[in-house]
């Protein structure tokens, strides 16, 4: 089993990288490839079964684009392939059409996904999300100089019950299609999310999985996830 | 700028907003300079500054620095306008030039001393022109607030004087990087050191390839993060040399030299903090470029006690419990202490009070940055438990678990006191006591209930 983590040396902010150290705990077994920025990935030649990419800085996104791009055609085969991809933070922004900056002018980016991106970099969102998918209950947080627009329909990943995900417009978060999975949420998704991590995990084709730390991860999801459905709590 | 009505009435509203507020024993360092620039837009502007201003900002260590600067300037016989007491944000600025002001808004004292918070740049340079501006360092900080260094960086450049001469830590690329139209610079840094290494495994290295050509930095030397000794392998890209380097640090002694261009002055060690030791190098890089000779620097040195408002130590029956500010939500902050305990000699006990004092009343915590944080580095033989108190105690546990502490050394509570309950005094030395800026009074309970349970066994 092949886990690609792309480009940890810039996309790492808000603890991100430790989703995929967390997740190589839970599979001792998977080969974990770290491909750099300068590097070719190895999912460009070869199939793998899970594809990673954190938060990054806004300059970075550019740098990533410029580097993905060549690859499109092979990303939309391997999405239609149903290979498993988590996208956090600001990472699923690279696959729309565009990122649309304060002054107007627009960023093209991959496009293999309908909706586009409009950063403000003086309006700085945080806040808390309580959504919902396959009836599993996520939680998390966001932290966004953006929001996505645009044509997403049907292909969100969240129904959300707390917060903005997508936009402040639409009760919607993220992006799902097949296995693609983009979510604004940022940080040690995985960590936060057992259950999901084992639906994941469960896509990956594991049967029974097993999280490691798994009684102390459950604890602090079921207190965090009370807290959060609290109406209290904003 | 010209002196206008506007400006004179809300000088003096904002003077008596101030006098109101001393007679209610009340801090005084935000309102009045909040209610001057409400009135007047450019109060900052109009008001008149000393004619020589310094300019304190960073990450890490702006407190620290200006209080140094502060308090040699005066041994030198300068009176100062400062903030010390106060806000670093443009209304605290305000404030301190109110309160250094006259009723005709002309300045009582010779030199500013100025801490001046990152983001609030774009509020204060347009207005107040530094004649040198310190740069300590540039981190990620609050994931919340701040975001990450280049939005820092790009508020900071978007406004920063041009004129003002900049004084960088050179070990530090990300400050390296403010100012580049700035004619003036120079630079203070740190030798190679016996603890360097070549390859650091902390979380957080905001720096990692060539700013020019995308190539992965080398390193001479690494320190911690992204601090150390970088060069480019395929292109010029690297470290400037420092101007003021601090080399040769003698700990047993207590010595530092200081090698500048002309020469080598040994002062005084001020702490053995490795931070502290990078705060008082940038200081005497900025008093020197003002104008004050080594000598007199030196002298100044020899009778500094380092003010650590962030560190208390205390002794009870042989045991030592040290109460030590962690800067809850600040990844950089918490690593470097985790790192000073684990380098701290003899067996040691940890009580993790790091709640957010906000959060925690009415929210539920972004916990993301602990997973910025190298709790791995309390994963050390000579820390023998860790108790975690507070809300997001579970949370911390999950964090230290995952960081390859032993379960069984590590408690936790959801009440900080509660946690006391599982110190082990037998098994250490040393008790440190975490707790963030908000926290304090919730920390001396805790030492309290320490103190007695020392006392008892
Ligand atoms: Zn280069």
């Amino acid at each position: 089993m092949k886990v690609e983590v792309l480009f940890p040396e810039l996309c790492n902010l808000y603890g991100d990288t430790q989703n995929m150290k967390y997740f190589k705990l839970c599979l001792p077994q998977a080969e974990f490839i770290e491909t750099a920025l300068d590097e070719e990935p190895t999912f460009v030649k070869e199939d793998v079964n899970f594809i990673y990419l954190g938060s990054m800085k806004e300059r970075t996104q550019e740098k990533v684009i410029k580097k993905l791009l060549p690859y499109k055609e092979r990303i939309k085969e391997l999405i239609d392939k149903n290979t498993i991809f988590l996208f956090t933070g600001n990472a699923l922004e690279v696959l729309e059409k565009y990122i649309q900056k304060d002054d107007g002018t627009k960023i093209e980016a991959l496009g293999i996904f309908n909706s586009y991106a409009k950063r403000e970099m003086f309006n700085r969102y945080h806040g808390l999300l309580l959504g919902e998918t396959q009836g599993i209950d996520i939680i998390g947080f966001q932290a966004n100089f953006s929001f996505s627009y645009g044509e997403n329909e049907g292909q969100n990943f969240l129904n959300l019950k707390k917060g903005i995900g997508f936009n402040k417009e639409k009760n919607i978060e993220g992006i799902r299609k097949n296995n693609f999975i983009g979510t604004y949420l940022i940080g040690p998704f995985l960590i936060l999310n057992p259950i999901f991590t084992k639906y994941i995990m469960n896509l990956m084709g594991i049967e029974n999985p097993e999280l490691k730390y798994e009684k102390a991860i459950m604890d602090a999801y079921e207190t965090k996830l009370a807290e959060f459905k609290n109406p209290k709590i904003k | 700028m010209k002196k206008t009505f506007k400006f004179y009435i809300s000088l003096w509203g904002a003077k008596i907003v101030a006098g109101m507020l001393k007679i209610l024993r009340k801090n005084a360092s935000f309102l009045p300079g909040k209610v001057a620039i409400t009135m007047c837009k450019n109060f900052l502007g109009i008001i008149e500054k000393p004619e020589i201003i310094i300019g304190v900002t960073g990450t890490n260590g702006k407190t620290t620095v200006c209080n140094m600067i502060i308090d040699a300037l005066e041994k030198c016989g300068y009176t100062t306008i400062n903030n010390r007491l106060g806000s670093n944000v443009d209304a605290g600025i305000a404030s301190s030039l109110i309160n250094g002001a006259t009723f005709l808004g002309k300045t009582k004292k010779q030199v500013a001393v100025l801490e001046i918070d990152e983001r609030s740049s774009i509020k204060i340079y347009p207005y107040v022109k530094p004649t040198y501006i310190v740069c300590t360092n540039i981190f990620r900080d609050s994931i919340k607030r701040n975001a990450h260094t280049d939005f820092i960086i790009d508020i900071i450049n978007s406004a920063i004087p041009k004129e003002s001469k900049l004084i960088l830590n050179a070990d530090d690329l990300i400050c390296c990087s403010i100012g580049p139209e700035n004619k003036e610079k120079v630079y203070f840094g740190i030798d190679k050191l016996e603890t360097d290494v070549e390859e650091t495994n902390n979380i957080i290295r905001d720096i990692r390839t060539c700013p020019i050509c995308d190539t992965k930095l080398k390193y001479e030397y690494m320190r911690y993060h992204h601090i150390g000794k970088a060069y480019c392998p395929k292109c010029s890209f690297k470290s400037p040399e420092a101007d003021y380097l601090g080399t040769n640090i003698d700990y047993k002694n207590s010595t530092i030299q200081i090698k500048t261009k002309n020469n080598i002055t040994e002062y005084k060690l001020i702490s053995d903090n490795i931070i502290n030791i990078y705060n008082m190098v940038a200081v005497i890089a900025v008093l020197t470029e003002f104008g004050i000779e080594a000598q007199k620097l030196k002298e100044i040195f020899d009778e500094f006690k380092i003010v650590e408002t962030r560190y208390s130590e205390e002794e009870v029956n042989g045991k030592k419990i040290i109460m030590h500010l962690a800067k809850g939500q600040n990844a950089i902050a918490c690593s470097r202490t985790f790192d000073y305990i684990k380098n701290a000699e003899g067996k040691k006990a940890v009580m993790l009070n790091l709640d957010d004092y906000f959060d925690a009343k009415e929210s539920t915590e972004d916990i993301a940055w602990i997973y910025d944080t190298d709790y791995e580095l309390l994963n050390d033989d000579s820390i023998e438990q860790i108790i975690v108190g507070g809300v997001r105690s579970k949370d911390h546990y999950l964090r230290l678990l995952i960081a390859g502490v032993p379960e069984q050394k590590i408690s936790y509570e959801l009440k900080e006191i509660d946690a006391v309950d599982h110190l082990n005094i037998k098994k250490v030395d040393k008790i440190f006591i975490l707790y963030d800026v908000y926290t304090v009074e919730m920390a001396n309970k805790v030492k309290t209930k320490i103190e007695e349970k020392i006392k008892q066994s």
